[in-house]
């Protein structure tokens, strides 16, 4: 199996679960001419059926959940899912909130964590790159 | 006449884009990463930090004295305590960066780091928990 059809321009969706707008904030900052991400193939998308990659954050409040499995479904394979700001890998300052039903990787599988409250661009950039390494691994793997 | 000399002086200007870490994706990126490693290529550097940037946190563990007050003050409950050797460990994957821990301990065990390319595949990898 080849990969070829996603490792060269990866298309993202970006789901919020309830973040404060932090990390989005900084996605968004990542996109622009000051980081550029665009100049790797990289887009963010307007549906989850478009994307390769699902960019997650926020802590999962309650009402998000089942939405966050169904975007999750929607994504086609082969996928890669990265969580971005601390509230989504652990729960962050929202930790003992009773609206919470646990961090993402509680609700679907993780490939790659950015810790941070929010993290920097260039650490989400760092992120993608980790994803590269991994479908190529995946990749070699297969073949 | 105003818009020529505007014109010269973009003509000579740098794009805003700060070309991190390369400045198109590499064919494959193992073997860049591998490149890097050999120092045939180089990065380009991330946008600096500016001063008094909260990192990822430092430990020194000579100097707890197992207080606790840190524990007390945390937000996120990121620090945990180990009742054995009277010392704490951090979990950075839980940490949200606002170093009150960093304001309230008596003997200045913590400290703020201009680090912060914390990605990794698994939150709780040796990286991310701080313990010395």
């Amino acid at each position: 199996m080849s990969l070829n059809a996603i490792k060269r321009a990866l298309w993202i969706y970006h789901i919020n679960t309830g973040s404060c707008n932090g990390c989005d904030i900084e996605i968004l900052a990542a996109l622009t001419p000051r980081y550029d991400l665009e100049r790797f193939g990289m887009m963010l998308v307007g549906s989850p059926r478009h994307a390769d990659v699902l960019l997650v954050t926020g802590p999962v409040a309650r009402q998000m959940a089942p939405r966050l499995k169904r975007v999750y479904a929607q994504t086609p394979d082969p996928k890669v899912v990265i969580v971005v700001g601390s509230c989504g890998l652990e729960g962050g300052v929202f930790y003992e909130s009773y609206n919470l039903v646990g961090p993402v990787d509680q609700h679907i599988p993780v490939d790659v964590y950015v810790p941070g409250c929010p993290p920097r661009p260039e650490a989400i950039i760092e992120a993608v790159a980790k994803a590269w390494v991994k479908l190529e691994k995946a990749e070699q793997q297969v073949v | 006449m105003e818009i020529v000399k505007v014109l010269l002086k973009q003509l000579f200007q740098t794009p805003a884009t700060n070309k991190f870490p390369t400045k198109y994706a590499p064919k494959s990126t193992i073997q860049f990463l591998d490149k890097v490693k050999r120092g045939e290529l180089k990065l380009t550097p991330p946008i600096a930090v500016p001063p008094g940037f909260r990192g990822k946190i430092s430990f020194n563990r000579e100097k707890c004295t197992g207080c606790q007050l840190c524990i007390k003050v945390c937000p996120t409950k990121a620090i945990e305590f180990i009742p054995e050797e009277k010392k704490v460990k951090i979990f950075v994957a839980r940490c949200c960066f606002c170093a009150q821990c960093n304001d309230i301990c008596p003997v200045d065990a913590l400290s703020m780091t201009d680090e912060f390319m914390l990605s990794s595949y698994d939150k709780y990898a040796d990286e991310l928990v701080v313990t010395k």
